[in-house]
């Protein structure tokens, strides 16, 4: 079976634009709390997630859930509500992270397939072993801090599919659990659904060029010629030791096209386009970009330079393969 | 501030434009937009309480701006001097085409961002559910006229052929791979 290509739909139009492009499955969230991309404007009604599997149905696509907020002890209807909208949606499977959401799910709605969310950051056979048992997860997707040895290994220690991370932000914290994002905005990741949640962030112009701060904090500032990035503490620039610089990650992109066919050869399941935040435009060339990457792969021939081809879309104009070469080591 | 962008006017389509200043743009674009939350209601509920924010919008390459209010059916456009950007919590600046382009999702907001195409400032949750829901409507040249059937597929084809040309005129970078 060919590796799958998930990606990201933000919106009814970029799950459509998604699947027209060629993507085998894509995921996206409802338009609340319980979803980890809970930006203003963006994400799916139950109306709108019943018209979106059908559409991607018709189409030969499956459609993911994600449900992967930690839920809140004594307000946990919001998830058993969203559960049951993705069941009734017929939905292919729901992406998880909270024990209690878990639980829930594999208890009352045992016909829902259970991805377990990066945003549960299980990495070692024992961990992934865990959720597998307890809740009946099908697959993990991985955080994005192992390298393709590590991941072959991996696979070969457990008895689920794994996705990985292979276009987009990256995180290099254990994800979703950044004490620095909770520190500057008052916000768990976890909780509120992004590192920096967009009433914490603000932009000013001046002179000098822009400035990004996050809960009053300013945390980069970009000149006029300088490529702009998004406005994290992981890829901000900081004064330490007399020198500016990105003392944590710079703005740049994983782009893993290169690394497809390791990938499959080290048996990972499914690749994973991140930014249900971007626009439908950017959701369209990136999957027609890697589903040709993907076709080139399972018919044996080179994979496409998609690196450069892909260029212009990415954070600060720079990509990286991230932990998949640890080539620090 | 001044500014400039890649991708702005060239000096003789700026002359060409120079008239549109002196012509009710806000009277017609509001009458636009309060149609368009009537046959496109879920375009407008995407913005939540962001419907009520004031959006400066400044075409980098006219000599005047924009301060749109899209509250549904009560939305507002009004035509304002480059300065008035405190009548805006929100503060977007870009080229004209850029900025068509985002509206009809030609082109990425974010790639665009990242790339200095555009410049923003002010509240980013407001400017994300706008966006957001612009998106999502996968707006054409027709929906601002009420057009429909043949009469709005020619149009659309016609605005977007010459918008199009005018783009490869401006070179106006999308923030794209294939336009660079």
């Amino acid at each position: 079976m060919s590796i799958e290509l998930v990606c990201p739909a933000g919106t009814p139009a970029a799950l459509r634009a998604g699947v027209e492009a060629g993507a085998h499955a894509v995921y996206c969230g409802f338009r609340d709390e319980t979803n980890a991309r809970n930006f203003p404007g963006l994400n799916f009604s139950a109306q709108e997630l019943r018209e979106g599997v059908r559409f991607a149905h018709g189409h030969g696509a499956r459609v993911l859930v994600a449900i992967n907020t930690f839920a809140r002890a004594g307000a946990f209807e919001p998830w058993a509500q969203a559960l049951q909208n993705a069941e009734e949606a017929k939905a292919d499977a729901v992406i998880l992270a909270d024990i209690a959401v878990l639980d829930y799910c594999a208890t009352k709605h045992p016909n829902l397939r259970i991805h377990l969310s990066v945003q549960a950051a299980a990495a070692t056979p024992e961990a992934i072993g865990f959720y597998a048992d307890a809740f009946g997860v099908k697959r993990v997707v991985l955080p994005r801090v192992l390298s393709v040895e590590e991941i072959a290994a991996l696979n070969k220690a457990i008895g689920i599919e794994t996705e990985v991370f292979v276009f987009g932000g990256l995180c290099p914290m254990a994800e979703g659990r950044c004490a620095l994002s909770s520190y500057a905005t008052g916000r768990s990741p976890n909780m509120a659904g992004v590192c920096s949640p967009p009433e914490a962030v603000a932009y000013t112009e001046d002179r000098r060029g822009t400035a990004a701060t996050l809960g009053g904090f300013t945390i980069n500032r970009f000149q006029p010629s300088e490529q702009a990035g998004y406005p994290t503490l992981c890829k901000g620039r900081f004064v330490a030791g007399g020198k500016t610089s990105y003392l944590f990650e710079d703005p740049t992109s994983l782009n893993a096209a290169g690394l497809i066919a390791s990938l499959k050869a080290a048996g990972v399941t499914a690749l994973k386009i991140e930014g249900r935040q971007r626009g439908k435009g950017y959701v369209a060339e990136v999957v027609r970009m890697f589903r040709r990457v993907v076709d080139a792969v399972e018919a044996g021939k080179p994979p496409l330079e998609a690196e450069r081809a892909l260029q212009a879309l990415v954070e600060g104009g720079r990509q990286t393969s991230g932990a998949y070469k640890k080539s620090w080591r | 501030m001044a500014e400039s962008f890649k991708g702005e006017l060239p000096y003789l389509m700026r002359l060409l434009a120079l008239p549109s200043g002196v012509l009710p743009l806000g009277f017609f674009l509001t009458r636009s937009l309060r149609d368009l939350a009537r046959r496109k209601p879920n375009l407008f509920e995407r913005l939540g309480e962001h419907g009520q924010t004031p959006f400066f919008i400044d075409p980098t390459d006219l000599n005047y701006a924009f301060v749109i209010v899209p509250d549904g059916a009560n939305t507002d456009v009004k035509m304002v001097g480059k300065k008035d950007t405190a009548r805006g919590e929100v503060v977007v600046r870009g080229p004209l085409l850029s900025l068509l382009g985002l509206l009809d999702g030609t082109f990425d907001g974010d790639a665009l961002f990242f790339s200095r195409g555009i410049s923003v400032s002010g509240k980013v949750d407001a400017l994300l559910a706008l966006r957001n829901a612009i998106e999502d409507a996968e707006l054409k040249p027709s929906d601002f006229i009420g057009a429909g059937g043949s009469i709005g597929s020619v149009t659309d084809r016609i605005v977007l052929n010459a918008v199009s040309f005018a783009r490869r005129l401006a070179g106006t970078p999308s923030g794209s791979s294939h336009e660079y």
